[in-house]
């Protein structure tokens, strides 16, 4: 595109000073042909450039001496041109592209170079053709012309609008200035064809547009009606009426119309058909209008023949049609509060105000009537849209209707049936769904006949209580949608209610969304349980308000810290998967995503980790190893105690003691220290050898009457705890079974003496024992040596044997011992205490048995009315095998049994070998 | 009379509505010519109830029907029924040309004693009008085929000599009257042009109205 400009008109005089020296006139030197131009773009320019006579004669100047510059650039000397000595041409092929002015310079000599002379070139287009001439009337004078001026000329331009009729010329319109699309007539004549055309004109020529050729009259467009009115009409409120006045400039008298109105609301236009406003007028009624609606209305008028164009549309004006009875009843309904006393019950009535549209007025109030139960007629008026009433159980019907100014609408009646009444008939088919931003609900209507459908819908949600909102349908909906302001990802109870002439029908109910949304939330999964290869994942479906739609499906997504993800699709009924198979011993990584049908959510990330071996497997492997050890173990001890006298024979020889020999004291002189009370502690430690002897005694004692003897109560009191002690079951020694041990360790040292020592001693104990012979006297000193070393070999095994874990004080303690467990069934009055104290002295093995038997005492006690009567029920429990403490009992009897299963005079001895193994040492 | 009937019927080319089938001739011109005189009565009703207002009273007032004195210049529309009916096409349209003609030239002395803008520019529309009520008269005169009246002296509006007030605006009131007066006739001469123009209907009535005339 070209840079366009143009130049002032502006010749530049540069003089030659032709003489310097006399310092006199100054002169031009030559000019430029031509002097101002106007140039055309595109179009080839040639300047001629002449020099002045004098002064080529005065300063010996030539026409080739010429230098041609635009601007400061010197012009190529090809475009030159010598005409002759005194002038010279330059041709510039478009001079639009280059600068301004164009100066002619001339070399002097030494190379110096003068301006001559200068113009400035201006670069223009001639007129364009004028295009799309069109013209309008006003009213019945002006005509206003407009057309299309072409492209910028940048130089000045006139357009003139020329108009002529047939016979003469008419007017020119000049259009104002800086205005070259348009201009105005002003004293145009209707009826008389006239041609018009526009005319361009600058210096670079000038051009005509087309003719047009026309009758003013066919292009008139009037000023639209004004002082629109509208009126309405009290009788008639379907009416309103348009009053306007007409345009009063205009070259015709027939007008027609188009009016148009619409609601005020509303934003379409309903034009009244033309053909009945094609006449000139100015008011015009509207009918078949609603009542209580303001209504707009607007008008535009032409010529009644259709000549000339139509007006614009007058200001819109506006009217309210006059009130009208309401056409409908409102929506009506109610809800029953049974929790009335009495035979009654609160019936809340609700309605709906009604709309605009229906109720053709202001509503002033609405009446309520009841019918029914003891009041025969209750009417009441109220402007609220709720009643309560207290009313009976019985039966009642119930009309509304709504009052405005001019009358009252038909009533809405319901049927409130009575307590008793059970509804039936419901919609089948129900379905809720969302279409274009509205949320619909279809059902199939029943099979009676229905007066009305009720819809009430509320958010259901965990948090907030189901608050209703509620409309009416008419008897032939099925399909409707919910009117009211629901929200987006919110769960919607729907219930339909179909009212029959009796009552309400079963409500039937579905729920939906308007528009569903991914969950609030994703689940939260975690592991129920978790096995080698598997895991059982449990979670909870999502509370209502975090759904924000219908959980389609979960999907689980499980990986391991390093593997890649894997998805599993669940149903969204279930509550718990099975993951498998997954590797032992590995760390998972588990979430869930809830979906809606809008999207989903994940829920957090749970972690478990399976474990190396699957349950069970542990137990099985550890189990059998160590039943195998035990097995071998108890094979060992077996073993050894099958050949205990082979292992004992080997370890420790009997050698006897002839220290405590007893042959000593075999006297007749000392029988009767043999019959001391074992309390008496005759015998030095170590000196109490022959247990026979005192099996004896004691067998003596038994027939005496006990209370004599305090200790031998003792004694008793620490056999029982002994005895109780053994009721937990766990082996060791006690009484029962030390009393045992004694007489088998007795039998012991018998076979040991049958097998190694003298027959004599048995043959006294034996004697003495078992006929009740006090056949001390019988007793004689033996002449032999040889059961000297018998008897002093035995002692130390006794003493072994009886000494138990204590080291000291064994033999009086194994007196008692003894003694206790011979009088164990005779004497069960001891105290608790003191059997407790008398067992930790007496075996120490046995303390943590006694713990327990503390224990389990002093819930006896805290159940039981004392001591003592424990002991009773204990020892009665051990007499008679019948239990009154339940748990002593049973530990009691467990124990015994155990004691008479296991042969616990042979686990007995082991012990008291292990013990007397000590003792040497 | 039979001469008479052949000579219209020699005429009858000469109209160039019966012979020309494709050209639409004069019958849109008349009645354009007629719709203009129309306007014009229109037009002149309210620019007369302006101006007379302007004179004052009685000029304004309804019944107001003065003696025509000095306005014996002015071209009288009234004319006998009888001679009227005598008039043929050309005699008629010629009248009317002429009589405009002069109308127009007194109507633009008016113009000098109209005191307000708007006025002035009615009388100036107005008389914009006339000119072109002149030019269709011409037209359809040419589309006939009939000659154009001489035009002769054009009667100027001389300043007459100052005589009073009262009887200038009697000339103004006058002159509206005519005005009134010749559009009306006009109104009626192309309404009558227009129905014997139309075709085929055109010949019988030019014939029947040849027979009138005749008799």
């Amino acid at each position: 595109m070209l840079a366009l400009w143009t130049w002032i008109v502006q010749a530049l005089f540069i003089f030659l000073i032709v003489d310097s020296v006399g310092g006199g006139l100054l002169k031009p030197c030559g000019h430029i042909v031509p002097e101002s131009p106007v140039v055309a773009p595109n179009t080839t320019f040639t300047a001629i450039c002449v020099l002045d006579e004098e002064c080529l004669s005065e300063h010996h100047l030539n026409a080739n001496q010429i230098l041609w510059k635009i601007k400061d650039t010197y012009v190529p000397k090809e475009q030159y041109t010598i005409l002759n000595k005194t002038a010279a041409s330059v041709t510039l092929e478009d001079v639009s592209s280059l600068g301004s002015p164009l100066t002619c310079n001339i070399l002097l000599y030494g190379q110096l170079e003068q301006n001559i002379y200068g113009i400035q070139i201006r670069v223009g287009w001639a007129p364009e053709k004028p295009k799309n001439l069109s013209c309008i009337v006003n009213g019945q004078s002006n005509m206003k012309c407009q057309w299309d001026p072409g492209k910028e000329t940048h130089l000045d331009t006139t357009y003139v609008l020329k108009s002529e009729w047939p016979t003469r010329q008419l007017t020119d319109c000049i259009p104002p200035p800086n205005v070259n699309n348009s201009c105005t007539v002003d004293m145009v004549v209707v009826y008389v064809n006239m041609d018009v055309w526009v005319v361009a004109t600058n210096v670079l020529g000038n051009v005509s547009s087309d003719r047009i050729n026309f009758d003013p009259i066919d292009i008139v467009q009037l000023l639209p009606p004004y002082n629109v009115t509208v009126s309405s009409s009290k009788a008639i409120s379907s009416i309103l009426k348009v009053s306007w006045t007409n345009p009063v400039d205009k070259p015709f008298e027939g007008l027609k119309y188009n009016i148009r109105y619409r609601t005020k609301d509303a934003s379409d236009w309903t034009l009244i058909p033309p053909e009945d406003t094609a006449s000139t007028r100015d008011s015009f009624t509207v009918q078949y209008l609603k009542p209580f609606t303001e209504y707009v209305f607007s008008i535009r008028c032409m010529n009644r023949e259709g000549r000339g164009f139509w007006s614009n549309w007058s200001a819109e004006s506006s009217g309210v049609t006059y009130e009208a009875k309401p056409s409908n009843a409102p929506s009506f309904w109610y809800s029953i509060d049974p929790s009335q006393g009495h035979g009654y019950r609160l019936l809340h009535l609700k309605w709906k105000t009604l709309p605009r549209s229906e109720a053709n007025g202001r509503i002033l109030h609405y009446e309520v009537i009841l019918r029914g139960g003891k009041t025969s007629n209750f009417s009441k008026s109220i402007n609220d849209t709720k009643l309560i009433l207290n009313i009976t159980n019985d039966p009642y019907v119930v009309s509304l209707k709504a009052h405005n100014i001019v009358g009252s609408s038909d009533p809405s009646t319901l049927t409130i049936p009575g307590r008793d009444f059970k509804a039936a008939h419901p919609i089948t088919n129900l379905k809720a769904f969302p279409k274009d931003n509205e949320l619909w609900v279809q059902w199939t209507p029943p099979n009676e006949p229905v007066n009305k459908y009720i819809l009430e819908w509320c958010v259901f949600s965990d948090n907030l209580p189901c608050t209703p909102d509620w409309q009416q349908e008419g008897s032939a909906t099925k399909l409707t949608y919910l009117r009211g302001n629901l929200m987006e990802s919110k769960c919607y109870l729907i219930t339909v209610i179909p009212v029959y002439d009796d009552g309400p029908g079963s409500p039937r109910s579905v729920k939906a969304y308007l528009k569903q949304a991914p969950p609030s939330r994703g689940p939260f999964v975690r592991t129920k349980k978790v096995g080698k290869n598997e895991a059982v994942l449990v979670w909870e479906h999502l509370p209502v308000d975090d759904q924000n739609g219908f959980i389609r499906n979960y999907t689980i997504f499980y990986r391991t810290s390093s593997g890649n993800e894997t998805a599993v699709h669940v149903n969204s009924s279930h509550t718990e998967y099975t993951l498998s198979p997954l590797t032992s011993d590995t760390l998972y990584m588990v979430r869930m995503a809830a979906y809606t049908d809008e999207g989903g959510k994940d829920g957090p990330e749970f972690t478990f980790t399976t474990p190396k071996f699957a349950q069970g497997e542990i137990e099985a492997i550890v189990v059998p190893v160590c039943l195998a050890f035990l097995l071998t173990t108890l094979l060992g001890v077996l073993l050894c105690f099958n050949k205990l006298d082979l292992i004992k024979k080997h370890i420790w020889p009997n050698v006897p003691d002839p220290s405590k020999s007893h042959i000593a004291q075999w006297s007749p002189h000392t029988p009767t220290r043999h019959n001391l009370h074992p309390k008496d502690q005759m015998y030095p430690e170590g000196n109490f050898t022959d247990t026979d002897v005192s099996v004896v005694e004691i067998e003596a004692n038994e027939k005496k009457p006990l209370p004599e003897d305090l200790k031998s109560l003792d004694l008793f009191k620490k056999e029982k705890i002994t005895t109780e002690g053994h009721s937990s079951g766990i082996g060791g020694s006690s009484c029962m079974s030390s009393s045992r041990p004694s007489i088998s360790s007795n039998d012991e040292s018998e076979s040991g003496q049958n097998t190694s020592s003298t027959v004599q001693y048995s043959t006294v104990v034996h004697s003495g024992y078992r006929h009740q012979l006090p056949s001390v006297q019988v007793f004689s000193r033996s002449e032999s040596t040889q059961p000297l070393l018998d008897s002093e070999e035995r002692p130390e095994d006794l003493q072994i044997v009886e000494n138990g874990g204590s080291g000291d004080g064994a033999s009086p303690r194994q007196q008692y011992f003894k003694q206790n467990c011979n009088q164990d069934e005779i004497s069960p009055d001891l105290s608790h205490f003191e059997r407790s104290k008398q067992v930790s002295s007496a075996n120490e093995e046995d303390f943590v048995r006694l713990k327990q038997q503390q224990m389990s005492d002093q819930r006896s006690q805290s159940s039981g009315s004392g001591p003592m009567k424990d002991f009773e029920d204990v020892s009665a429990a051990d007499n008679f095998g019948s239990s009154t403490e339940g748990q002593i009992q049973r530990f009691e009897t467990i124990g015994l049994e155990a004691a008479t299963e296991e042969g616990m005079p042979k686990s007995y001895l082991p012990q008291t070998v292990r013990q007397g193994g000590y003792v040497p040492q | 009379m039979l001469a008479c009937l052949c000579t219209v019927l020699w005429h009858l080319p000469a109209v160039p509505a019966l012979n020309r089938t494709g050209d639409p001739g004069p019958g849109p011109s008349i009645q354009k010519t007629y719709d203009l005189t129309r306007y014009l009565e229109h037009q002149l009703r309210s620019l007369a109830g302006t101006y007379l207002n302007y004179l004052g009273p009685p000029f304004n007032e309804p019944d107001f029907n003065p003696p025509r004195l000095s306005a014996e210049a002015l071209p009288s529309a009234t004319v006998d029924f009888n001679v009227w009916r005598s008039l043929n096409d050309h005699l008629r349209l010629a009248q009317n040309y002429q009589a405009y003609s002069h109308l127009l030239c007194y109507l633009r002395g008016l113009d000098r004693h109209a005191a307000t803008a708007e006025l002035r520019r009615s009388l100036a529309h107005f008389c914009t009008s006339l000119q072109g009520l002149l030019g269709s008269i011409a037209g359809v005169m040419a589309a006939l085929g009939y000659p154009l009246p001489p035009q002769g002296a054009e009667p100027s509006w001389a300043p007459r000599p100052p005589h009073s007030d009262f009887l200038q605006k009697m000339d103004d009131f006058w002159l509206l009257k005519e005005l009134q007066t010749w559009l009306w006739r006009s109104a009626k001469d192309f309404n009558r042009l227009k129905k014997k123009m139309q075709p085929s209907a055109a010949a019988v009535t030019l014939r029947l109205e040849a027979a009138a005339s005749d008799l």
